[in-house]
Order: structure tokens, then C-alpha cells, then sequence
């Protein structure tokens, strides 16, 4: 439908700037508010629910507590009492709420890493560990380990960029480093056999874990390598991954309080908070709903005030042979151009509020979703209140058909 | 469309009337396309219902209208645009000219639909009419027999099988009656179109086929 621009000299009459002015407001107010929330909560959904791609949320990691007797019985060399016997295991496999346990196999022998970061060369004795594949997720055939042309993939806990972040780079005046480029960064790992023979094998890192406080490499590697460098030492493991039906159970917690266990990470503290983060979320973006709404409805109300103040031109234009749909059009421009120009300037503002707190959120390692769902979202909203005032619009024009009936 | 047929019909208002004598009310009558029209009446007899009828834009009446034999009720909104564009001209009693625009803008707003003249024309129609120097003034400021020659040229801006003209020259003196006649008959007879002009006295100079009390 083509524009005429002396249907708008006409119909522009009684058009009040300030209302509209408030509707726009109060529209960009709504949707900035929704956008704002479903952004910021799409940005730190990952960090409360933890599902880091590589650990089911499922899965327990449990460690015996480390009390006073034990501190000194592992000192004075006595047995591992830290560690988990087989009548422990055995126990723990008959309980009901348990699918599957998983060892951890910790390395052997020594190992150093050396990487070269910001011309300095860093280099640190380190731990490995393993778990059983099968708890592990990992995409794209890359937590393989090949003999033949050795380069092990690492899985780090998120704390320990934290703690260098936070800790070493911000007191040595060290960069601080995301993990999209500690990922790239080269790793030499020297494994120190129990002979003393030294070998050097690279490395890299390939993810990091919310959930385990622990350096991972795949087990085929555990297993070749304790060979290789440590093949007499015979160690019985320390932590456990558990596969439960359900983390919440209370049998669970009675169980490990009962044997001295520790369940590791603070699932359940990460479980509330992730639950209120979503009650706060719901509220937020129903808030900003309810102000759309009520924007929707006061734009609503003062276009039928603008058509009732317009009526006698509304109906002199249909006696010439206009029909409802291209007089409603003069009206439907604008009310689109206003939500248009409003759709817009929300989504700038929130870009410009994500720019102000992500590097916030990166710098705490979370990784933040794309601005894709609240593009969505706001079009979806203005497409809403659009169609609304399109229908609202041409009815009350269609209304004025007829005289008398 | 070449005939308009009224079956019957009667206001709502007049409903329960006794002793109505009408050439048009509760009888069976018909206007042809190529004749000329005059419906004659004293005020209050519905002149200006009778119009709102035909044009479509009111139906608080009883009995049936219908063009070249169909039903008006079976037309809707985009059908009577059409009508409004293209088979009947409506001059209204109160013109229902627009204030805020001026005489030119005014007209141009139904000839933009119709595309049926040219600007050039339409200054012509207004130099006939004695008013091409209000062609850019503000319709708000022209005098009542002025407004009356602006709506009688926006009525010409359209092609037509009928004239549907009510009270077209009550504010008009005799000169400017002859010349509104002289160019509606000039336009109905290009067409072949049918002219129905009302009046309460003060008749539009034409010739008349028929003239019909309501």
C-alpha cells in the first residue's frame, strides 16, 4: 500500500506527541527490562547449572575426609587410610541410589609442566588424574591419547585459572587470560620416572570443569603411563565419581556423613542458587512483561481516542471510496514505525548493558551465551504488541463503516 | 450498473406512518443509467436517508436495494469501495468537505483514488466554477457556496454510471446553477450515466426524465 502522504495531513490532526512519547517510554522500559533479564540470565545460566559439556550434573565426586588421625597416619607412612578400600566400594555398589562408580587413577610418578606464556617461561610439578571415559563428555575424538604421536589432552579444573587469575597473574603483573586462550597455549609435560629416566610429551589443554577440582587425562593415558614410568607402585584411589539416580536424595547425605565421606564441589549450595537465580529471572522478565502490557494498553487507548477525536474525517474518507484497511494503514505506519524505533534503541541499550558486565562475567570464567534469544525475544514482544494495535486499529476503523445499522 | 431499484423500502423512522403518499417509499421503484432523476421533497421526508441508502453507508431501513438486480446486503466493504470509486458519484447534502486541507487537496484526495482527471482539469472545472483563486486556500475559509462547488468537483473526479446529487445547488445563485448543470450533464452524458439530484426547491437547471415525490 502505497504511502499518501494528504491522507496524513489529515488524519495526523489530534495526534498527541506526549502520549505516544509515554507509550514509547514505557515500551522501551518493558522490553529493555525483559531483555535485560533473559540476556543476563542466558549470559550466567551455564555458570548455576554447571552442565559444563564434560561432567553430568548427575555424577558425585566423593573423597574420604581428611581428619586429624589420618593427617597423621599418612605422615608417620602408615597405610593410605585416605584411600578407598575394596570393601568400600563393594558397599558403596550395593546402595539403591547408586547406577555406577567410577576410581580415579592418580598418576604414579612425577610430573612438570613448562609453558611459555608472555615471553616468561612458567614451570610447575603438577598432578594428573583419570576417571573412566564413560564419565566423561567430551566432543570430537579429542580426549584420545595415541602412543604413536603422543599429545595429551588435559582437562583443568575452572578454579585454577580462577586462583591464576585472580591470585598469581593480579600479584605478578601477569595477563589474565581467558579460557578460549589458555586453550591455545603449549604445553611441555616432563613425566619423571620412578628410575629417574625424563620424558617429554606435549600437551594441551582442552576444557575446564566446574565440577572437578582436579588436572584429568584420559585414562588409556593413566594407564600407559603409570606403566611406563611407574609400573611398581600400586595405589588404591583416593575419590570416586558416583553416577546416582538422583544428587538430592537425603539417603545419600546420610550415607556419606555416616562413612566420613566428602561429596565434592558445593552442588548443592550451586542447586539453590541456581534456583533462585531462575525465581529472580521469572520475576524480572514477568515485571518487564506486565510493563509492556500496560504500554501496549495505554498505546491502545490513546490511538481509539485519536480515531474517536478523527471519527467525522475517518468517515467522510470511507464515503469517498477508501476503504478501512488503507485508512487504518496511516495509523498502522505509525504505530509500527514508533515500535520499530523502539525494538531498536532496547536492543542497543542492552548491547551497550552486556558490554558493561561481560568482561565481568569473563573474567570469572563464565562462559556467556550469544545475544541471539534476546534478539528474539524482543521481536517476538514488539511483534506482539504490533499485531495487537494492527488488529485493534483496523477494527475500530472497520466499525465506522456504517452510520446507521 | 445500469439500474438501482428500491423494493419496498421505508426508514425505520417512518415505520408505522399511516397515510404516506411517495413515489419512492413502500413502492417498487427503479432508476436507469442515461436518464435524469429529480427527487423532490419537502424537508423531513428522508431525502438525505434515501441517498445514505443508495451509497450504502446506512441501513436502519426496511425492504430491499438493489443494483442491476443484486441485493446491496450481499456487497461488502471492498465491493462498496468500488462502488464508491467507480459506479456511483455522491454529492452529500453537507458536502463533508475537509477544513484542514485546502480546496486543491480536497479534491485531489478522491482523485488520487480514481486517477480520473488531470490537475490541468481540474483548474479548468475550477475556473469554470468562478473559484481557481481558492484553489490553494484552506477550505475552512471559502464561503458556503464555494465549499458546495469544491465538493460538486470533487464528486466529478470519478467515473460513474450514476449521479447521486443531494441538494447540489442550494447555495448556489443561477449563474453558478446553469454551470454545475451544464458540467454534470457534460460528464453524464459521456458516460451514459444516470443523474439523480434531490432537492427541496431550489432544483439544479437540468432536464428531467422523471421526477419522483417523496
Amino acid at each position: 500500500m502505497k504511502n499518501n502522504p494528504l491522507l496524513w495531513k489529515l488524519l495526523r490532526s489530534h495526534i498527541s506527541k506526549v502520549q505516544l512519547v509515554g507509550f514509547g517510554i514505557a515500551n522501551l522500559l518493558g522490553l529493555f527490562i525483559v531483555l535485560v533479564g533473559l540476556q543476563f540470565y542466558s549470559d550466567i545460566r551455564s555458570f548455576f547449572t554447571e552442565e559444563d559439556g564434560f561432567f553430568n550434573k548427575d555424577y558425585l565426586v566423593v573423597t574420604k575426609s581428611v581428619g586429624n588421625i589420618n593427617m597423621v597416619a599418612s605422615l608417620v607412612g602408615g597405610a593410605d587410610v585416605n584411600a578407598f578400600s575394596d570393601d568400600d566400594i563393594a558397599e558403596l555398589k550395593e546402595q539403591p541410589w547408586l547406577k555406577k562408580v567410577g576410581c580415579f587413577t592418580t598418576a604414579g610418578y612425577r610430573v612438570q609442566a613448562t609453558v611459555s606464556l608472555a615471553g616468561q617461561g612458567l614451570r610447575s610439578d603438577i598432578f594428573f588424574e583419570s576417571v573412566p571415559d564413560e564419565f566423561l563428555d567430551i566432543e570430537g575424538g579429542e580426549w584420545v591419547f595415541d602412543e604413536k604421536k603422543p599429545e595429551i589432552p588435559i582437562l583443568v579444573s575452572k578454579d585454577y585459572l580462577s586462583l591464576y587469575n585472580f591470585g598469581f597473574a593480579a600479584s605478578r603483573g601477569m595477563p589474565q587470560l581467558s579460557e578460549s586462550m589458555i586453550k591455545k597455549v603449549p604445553i611441555i609435560l616432563c613425566c619423571i620416572a620412578s628410575d629417574g629416566r625424563r620424558e617429554y610429551l606435549p600437551a594441551r589443554i582442552v576444557g575446564f570443569s566446574g565440577r572437578i577440582s582436579s588436572i584429568l587425562v584420559p585414562d588409556s593415558f593413566m594407564k600407559w603411563s603409570n606403566e611406563r614410568y611407574a609400573a611398581e607402585v600400586e595405589r588404591q584411589p583416593s575419590r570416586l565419581v558416583l553416577e546416582v539416580v538422583n544428587p538430592g536424595d537425603p539417603k545419600i547425605e546420610t550415607f556419606m556423613k555416616e562413612h566420613h565421606y566428602e561429596v565434592g564441589g558445593d552442588k548443592m549450595n550451586s542447586n539453590k542458587t541456581s534456583y533462585l537465580i531462575n525465581v529472580l529471572m521469572v520475576i524480572v522478565v514477568s515485571v518487564g512483561l506486565l510493563i509492556s502490557l500496560l504500554s501496549f494498553f495505554i498505546l491502545i487507548l490513546s490511538i481509539y481516542l485519536l480515531l474517536q477525536k478523527n471519527v467525522d474525517k475517518l468517515r467522510n474518507l470511507l464515503l469517498l471510496g477508501y476503504t478501512p484497511k488503507e485508512v487504518a494503514a496511516t495509523y498502522i505506519r505509525m504505530v509500527v514505525g514508533i515500535n520499530a524505533t523502539v525494538c531498536v534503541v532496547a536492543l542497543g541499550l542492552l548491547v551497550y548493558v552486556r558490554m558493561l558486565y561481560l568482561p565481568v562475567l569473563e573474567s570469572l570464567s563464565i562462559d556467556c551465551g550469544t545475544i541471539l534469544p534476546s534478539l528474539l525475544a524482543a521481536v517476538v514482544v514488539i511483534g506482539a504488541i504490533t499485531a495487537g494495535n494492527v488488529v485493534a486499529i483496523r477494527k475500530k476503523v472497520t466499525s465506522l463503516w456504517l452510520l446507521e445499522k | 450498473m445500469d439500474t438501482i431499484q428500491l423494493h419496498n423500502v421505508l426508514p425505520q423512522v417512518f415505520a408505522g406512518r399511516t397515510g404516506l403518499v411517495s413515489d419512492v417509499w413502500l413502492t417498487d421503484v427503479e432508476f436507469r443509467r442515461g436518464t435524469a432523476y429529480l427527487v423532490a421533497a419537502e424537508s423531513g421526508r428522508g431525502k438525505s436517508s434515501f441517498c445514505a441508502y443508495v451509497y450504502g453507508y446506512r441501513k436502519d431501513y426496511s425492504g430491499s436495494i438493489t443494483f442491476d438486480g443484486q441485493s446491496v446486503a450481499s456487497l461488502g466493504i471492498n465491493e462498496w469501495a468500488e462502488v464508491r470509486r467507480r459506479r456511483i458519484a455522491y454529492l452529500p447534502q453537507e458536502m463533508r468537505l475537509f477544513p484542514v486541507l485546502t480546496a486543491r487537496e480536497n479534491v485531489e484526495l478522491k482523485n488520487r483514488l480514481t486517477g480520473y482527471h488531470t490537475d490541468a482539469e481540474i483548474r479548468t472545472m475550477f475556473e469554470r466554477l468562478g473559484i481557481a483563486d481558492k484553489l490553494d486556500s484552506s477550505v475552512a475559509k471559502l464561503s458556503i457556496g464555494q465549499q458546495q462547488r469544491v465538493a460538486l468537483i470533487r464528486t466529478l473526479c470519478q467515473p460513474a454510471d450514476f449521479y447521486l446529487l443531494d441538494e447540489p445547488v442550494s447555495h448556489l445563485d443561477a449563474a453558478n446553477n446553469r454551470t454545475v448543470a451544464e458540467m454534470v450533464m457534460e460528464e453524464a452524458r459521456r458516460q451514459g450515466a444516470g443523474v439523480i439530484a434531490t432537492s427541496v426547491g431550489n432544483n439544479l437547471d437540468i432536464t428531467v426524465g422523471e421526477v419522483l415525490n417523496l
